[in-house]
């Protein structure tokens, strides 16, 4: 693991050094590719808030992905592969966080020159939730994970796909849920 | 993501999401986002870095303890690489030829249709 070194909080950093503008450089990218109608991202100025009610280590906690279980016959889906939209899903599915499945992001943009994906818990902690249980940190699990589809349009994902999710994790009995995009 | 966390949220669960688009989730505005600078696909900590994910599961968990309010984001005091050169690379135009932007825009095309077809399959 690589942190700040003893004395390197002293220095200023390199005038780059900072979080990738992701919107600014998708806009560029698919202007100069010649598209004229850029994506717009979901903007709110309203933000809700819910504090925790009870404490984390009686807590059942949700967990909500958008890793893909493996389709076969959808081509190469493993560590490395190149983007792979037949590997993309658009139903909310569920799955056992006592068995899951393998889980592969082969349907998403991520970072294919500086990572690989070679390893699921870098994006899909159920190991780490599962240790953190063990060590009674959170309460427990809920019975089942839920895989939330990538690449709809910002309607459809609010019309469908999240009063759904919100429906599966009111029937678990989460009390507070980790989401995590890939 | 950042929709599912506003509508949980919204609902009396509350939420934390784990990153590494900053930009993308605070456009959105979410209650809380554990960022970590790495390059997309690890949100959930450096691969085959045990101590990474333990922490960045930790961080998030606190996350979630302790915001004081909406739009709280914490960012991931371990580093990706000593060096940050990385960050210039993801879609950078510099580099790309003309011929080398016209075949992308046709793989782009090609990538769409797809994807078209496999959303038609599932509805």
């Amino acid at each position: 693991m690589s942190t700040a070194k003893p004395g390197a909080a002293a220095g200023p950093a390199p005038v780059d050094d900072v979080p990738i503008p992701y919107m600014q450089r998708t806009r560029d990218y698919y202007v100069a590719l010649g598209y004229d109608d850029p994506y717009r991202w979901a903007h709110f100025v309203e933000v809700p808030f819910t504090p925790l009610r009870v404490p984390l280590r009686q807590a059942r906690l949700g967990f909500v992905t958008t890793a893909a279980p493996y389709r076969p016959g959808a081509g190469d889906q493993g560590p490395g592969a190149p983007y792979n939209a037949a590997a993309k899903f658009y139903q909310l599915y569920s799955a056992s966080t006592a068995s899951a499945p393998e889980l592969f992001i082969s349907h998403v943009g991520y970072d294919r020159r500086h990572t690989s994906a070679a390893d699921p818990n870098a994006y899909f902690p159920l190991r780490q939730l599962r240790d953190a249980v063990a060590a009674g940190r959170v309460g427990g699990l809920a019975s089942r994970f839920h895989g939330l589809p990538t690449n709809r349009s910002h309607r459809t994902t609010l019309e469908a796909d999240v009063p759904e999710l919100l429906r599966r994790c009111q029937e678990d009995g989460v009390e507070a849920a980790l989401l995590v995009p890939s | 993501m950042s929709l599912a966390a506003r509508h949980l949220e919204a609902h009396g669960i509350p939420t934390v999401i784990m990153g590494c688009a900053k930009d993308i989730v605070e456009h959105c505005g979410v209650p809380r986002l554990l960022f970590s600078d790495f390059p997309l696909g690890n949100s959930a900590g450096r691969p085959f870095d045990v101590e990474s994910q333990a922490l960045t599961l930790e961080l998030a968990l606190r996350l979630l303890e302790s915001a004081p309010a909406a739009r709280t984001t914490v960012q991931s005091p371990i580093r990706w690489s000593s060096d940050p050169s990385w960050k210039r690379d993801y879609l950078d135009l510099t580099t790309l030829s003309p011929e080398t932007l016209a075949e992308r825009r046709r793989e782009f095309d090609e990538v769409k249709a797809v994807a078209r077809t496999r959303r038609a399959e599932s509805s």
